[in-house]
């Protein structure tokens, strides 16, 4: 039986509003060749100029990855030619990056907690894009130059399964911790995979790299296929060549790109035109002044203040925005595994099902979270019951008002004394003596229906309770 | 902001008929420029150098002047932008008419291996004006221009300068912006500036210094503390010296023991190693800088290619010049991983040796003399020095290259009707003990105006 070892290096674009090295404009889906300038574009006598927001970004994300951060950080020039870097060399950091020996943990799907090691952390700017049409190929360099930043890590995976978890709390993290929208399918987050395979006790095999994985299920696919692949190989005797190979998501397979021998020289050497960048103390303190509650870190503590269940935990955490809205809804509406329990409640059920019904997410919707909170102490302090509850949240999203308002606005208060509900009784039995009087013969079947005429001529808000004593009282 | 420079050339904007009537026989004569636009408009800032015309070497980013490099590769190419350099320039006031010949990228120590033309030394046609800065050298000398920019990776400021009978400044490195000069060797190099007048190359410093937040390499100019220069110091060992450099540099020795100073003779014994470093990091830097260039987004490109690795590679093949071509592998040789230590890591070495030692010069002495070039300017074609002799003679000035530190060559007299010049180098931001000294040799030895040169058309 083969143990698969898998060692990621995840590209993100940062959340930078121009690019790594000049102050075009960092945008998707604008006219192709339209946020570019000389430096970008590589024009002769242009030079770098650093983006501190993505210096900045780096740093925060090896801090969140506990590395030992650079003191005096240096870029280093790539080299090799393609149409669609504008340099032919790459500016990266390759003998000094920004962080390194760190370690992130991760929820694996077995339930256990496991630690994956980072190897380092490293900012570098990104190529435009190269479109074949026809007998043509075209360059699109509004990309050339996006602040990007590798995370490598150690070959600490052992599953597919466990590679695709990981990916997604890394997601998480790096949305968290804002510097990413961690967006694989529009190509803000790229992975590429190493993948090996050895029996147990044996030392590392010998590595592919998968590329061409524009998501983590397919990621997680990929590794299962050359699990079973290189198993077979080593079964039959065959060796496993060093290769780089590209996921096929048509046909589920991976296929051969290149092999080690047509493997590139980058002769990288220190970037003559950045000086080194060593951070002050305010840099750093300016780094762990934007350090959050990291998102496994926070389903910890949620689940156990609040007693969720593993799924509420899940959700409630799944964006930082969402666990903020969690907190602030039971921090106002009290505190403890009932608020809890009640805003998660709503948050996976009614909410969700609005926000859908609506098109809107959570964000952009008129609910709040003060509104929420507001909306279920309404319900806590017996003011409405549970049907009104839901009345008014759909009214919240309709009308972008405070519950508290709506409620005024529209009479939905309940009628929680017999002295308010005394009166419309009187005048339910007055328009049915019939059914009264059967009742009172002991047809009591028929009691639900006098119910019914209560609720109706209430508009729901008489709490069922009250309406069955004073009915049993009158009667 | 200084005074404003007082100089016949405040006149060009009243007498530009005049000037042609002048500027075209020599400019026909020499081919200094590779563009010429006496015609341009000067910018209506009444700055320090107002009205002043100035020539720019061709490596250098002028908005809406070709930007050629003296390559068949960049001979299309309009620059979009201004350099810091020249924006500065243009904001005290001065105007460029033209871009000046240059060997390919600055490659080269004669202007011969320029692509777009051939530069004549005014002094004598039959030789070339030095490089890489040979046209703005020319240009200067033949009284075209009353200064023009160049750029200095390893004496391509000093060596034409001296060929050519005018001051060459290189500044310390980072105190003029490289924003907007074709990267060539980028830890090496930096803009310089050529003049027959001192006090305008000091005024130009002033208008063009200071860091520049398009250059991070940049910095600001913090001079030195004024003090009066005592100790020179000079090599010991000045070998393979040409008779009349020879000459020129033994009556400097004595023009500057007149004028009081003290000579010391140093040793700089990491010298021997400089020629081979600075090769190895010019052409390291320069194989990735130079990398750019390969016809898509601008600059030649082939008629026909089957695919983009083909259209690079006609790109390449036929728009560089055999000097490009040879130092671009030459760079790709020293950076292939698992030889980087014996050739790039060594060559960063020897560079930190020869700052140490030249920094040991500085603890006993004000500045360094040299001859700028074994030679005086040599005629097209010379076969006396192989290619490599010459790269051997550049010796003295990628010194301060290596090192970061200011030089200055200024005219120290003729020989043999050739001018030749000698070299001062001071440590970084020593730039005012390079002025004094010179400004000192100037009042016994005047500099001495090319024959047939003029500012007559000025009266």
């Amino acid at each position: 039986m083969y143990q698969t070892v898998v060692g990621l290096e995840v590209h993100i674009h940062l959340n930078t509003k121009t690019k790594a090295f000049c102050g075009c404009r960092a945008e998707f889906g604008d006219e192709p060749n339209t946020n570019v300038c000389p430096v970008c574009l590589g024009y002769p006598g242009v030079l770098p100029v650093l983006n501190q927001e993505a210096l900045v970004q780096a740093y925060l994300v090896a801090k969140a990855l506990r590395c030992e951060l650079s003191p005096r950080t240096l870029f280093d020039r790539k080299n090799y030619f393609y149409p669609d870097m504008p340099k032919n060399y790459q500016i990266t950091q390759f003998h000094d990056p920004v962080g390194r020996n760190g370690s992130v943990d991760f929820l694996s799907p077995d339930g256990t907690v496991k630690t994956v090691r980072i190897h380092d952390v490293h900012l570098e700017e990104d190529a435009g894009k190269m479109i074949h049409a026809g007998d043509m190929s075209l360059c699109d360099y509004n990309r050339a130059g996006y602040s990007l930043l590798e995370v490598v890590t150690e070959p600490d995976l052992t599953s597919g399964e466990d590679t695709e978890a990981f990916l997604q709390s890394f997601q998480r993290l790096v949305r968290y911790l804002g510097v990413s929208d961690g967006n694989m399918e529009e190509g803000s987050m790229k992975c590429d995979t190493n993948v090996s395979i050895r029996k147990a006790g044996e030392p590392l095999g010998t590595k592919v790299e998968v590329k061409n994985l524009n998501s983590t299920r397919f990621i997680k696919k990929a590794v299962e296929f050359e699990t079973k692949r290189q198993a077979t190989a080593l079964d039959g005797n065959r060796t496993i060549v060093q290769e780089t190979r590209l996921w096929n998501e048509n046909r589920d397979v991976t296929e051969s790109m290149r092999t080690k021998e047509g493997s590139l020289d980058y002769r990288y050497f220190p970037e003559p035109d950045l000086p080194p960048f060593v951070p002050d103390k305010a840099f750093l303190q300016a780094i762990d002044g934007r350090l959050v509650e990291l998102p496994l870190a926070r389903r910890t503590r949620l689940l156990t203040a609040f007693q969720l269940s593993k799924e509420q935990a899940d959700f409630v955490t799944e964006s930082r925005f969402l666990a903020d809205f969690f907190e602030t809804a039971t921090g106002t509406g009290g505190t403890g595994p009932a608020a809890g329990q009640a805003i998660a409640n709503w948050l996976m059920g009614d909410v969700q099902k609005e926000l859908n019904h609506f098109g809107l997410t959570l964000e952009a919707s008129p609910l709040t979270a003060t509104r929420l909170a507001q909306l279920q102490a309404l319900l806590d302090s017996g003011r409405i019951h549970i049907k009104i509850a839901k009345q008014l949240l759909v009214a919240i999203f309709e009308e972008d008002k405070d519950p508290e308002r709506l409620l005024k606005e529209k009479g939905w208060e309940a009628i929680t004394t017999e002295e308010q509900l005394s009166p419309i009784l009187d005048q339910v039995f007055a328009q049915h003596p019939a059914v009264v009087e059967a009742i009172r013969a002991g047809d009591v079947r028929q009691k639900g229906y006098l119910v019914g005429q209560v609720m109706q001529a209430t508009g729901g808000r008489a709490t069922p309770g009250l309406v069955n004593s004073l009915l049993a009282k009158k009667l | 902001m200084s005074a404003p420079v007082v100089s016949p050339w405040k006149q060009f904007q009243t007498k530009k008929e005049a000037y042609l009537a002048y500027a075209n026989p020599w400019e026909k004569k020499i081919g200094s420029f590779l563009s010429f636009r006496p015609e341009t408009p000067a910018p209506a800032t009444p700055g320090p150098l107002a009205g002043l015309p100035f020539g720019v070497k061709d490596n250098i980013a002028v908005e809406g002047f070709p930007l050629t490099c003296g390559s068949k590769m960049l001979a299309n190419v309009i620059s979009p932008y201004d350099a810091t350099v020249v924006a500065r320039l243009k904001a005290a006031g001065a105007v460029v008419i033209g871009k000046t010949n240059l060997d390919e990228f600055g490659m080269g120590s004669s202007t011969d291996n320029s692509a777009l033309g051939v530069t004549h030394n005014p002094w004598d046609i039959t030789r070339v004006p030095g490089g890489s800065s040979g046209g703005s050298a020319a240009a200067v000398a033949a009284g075209l221009v009353p200064f023009a920019l160049g750029t200095d990776t390893g004496g391509s400021v000093r060596q034409p300068a001296s060929f050519c009978g005018v001051y060459g400044f290189k500044p310390t490195y980072g105190v003029l912006s490289r924003y907007g000069l074709t990267a060539y060797a980028s830890s090496l190099e930096c803009p310089g500036i050529l003049s027959a007048d001192l006090a305008l190359v000091q005024s130009v410093f002033e208008a063009a210094r200071g860091r520049d937040l398009n250059d991070q390499t940049s910095l600001d100019y913090e001079p030195q503390a004024p003090r009066p220069v005592k100790t020179i110091a000079v090599l010991g060992d000045l070998s393979d010296l040409h008779p009349d450099v020879r000459a020129v540099y033994d009556q400097t020795l004595g023009h500057l023991k007149a004028l009081g100073y003290t000579l010391l003779t140093v040793n700089l014994p990491s010298l021997e190693f400089a020629v081979p470093a600075y090769y190895t990091i010019a052409t390291a830097e320069a194989s990735a800088n130079l990398a750019r260039f390969n016809g898509i987004r601008y600059g030649h490109r082939p008629v026909y290619s089957e695919n983009h690795e083909d259209l690079v590679r006609k790109s390449r093949t036929e728009g560089f010049g055999n000097e490009v071509k040879t130092r671009i592998m030459l760079g790709t040789y020293v950076l292939r991983s698992g030889f980087q230590d014996q050739y790039y890591t060594k060559a960063q070495k020897v560079r930190t040796l020869i700052r140490r030692d030249l920094q040991k010069v500085f603890d006993q002495a004000d500045l360094l003399l040299s001859p700028t070039f074994p030679t005086p300017a040599f005629v097209h074609g010379d076969q006396t020095m192989t290619e490599f002799q010459q790269k051997l003679a550049d010796k003295s000035t990628v010194t301060a290259n290596l090192a970061g530190v200011p030089a200055l060559s200024f005219p120290a007299g003729l020989s043999s009707g050739l001018p030749i010049g000698m070299q001062l180098t001071a440590p970084a931001f020593g730039e005012p003990r390079l002025f004094e000294v010179a400004a000192q040799f100037a009042t016994r030895v005047p500099v001495v105006p090319c024959p047939g040169t003029s500012l007559d058309w000025s009266k």
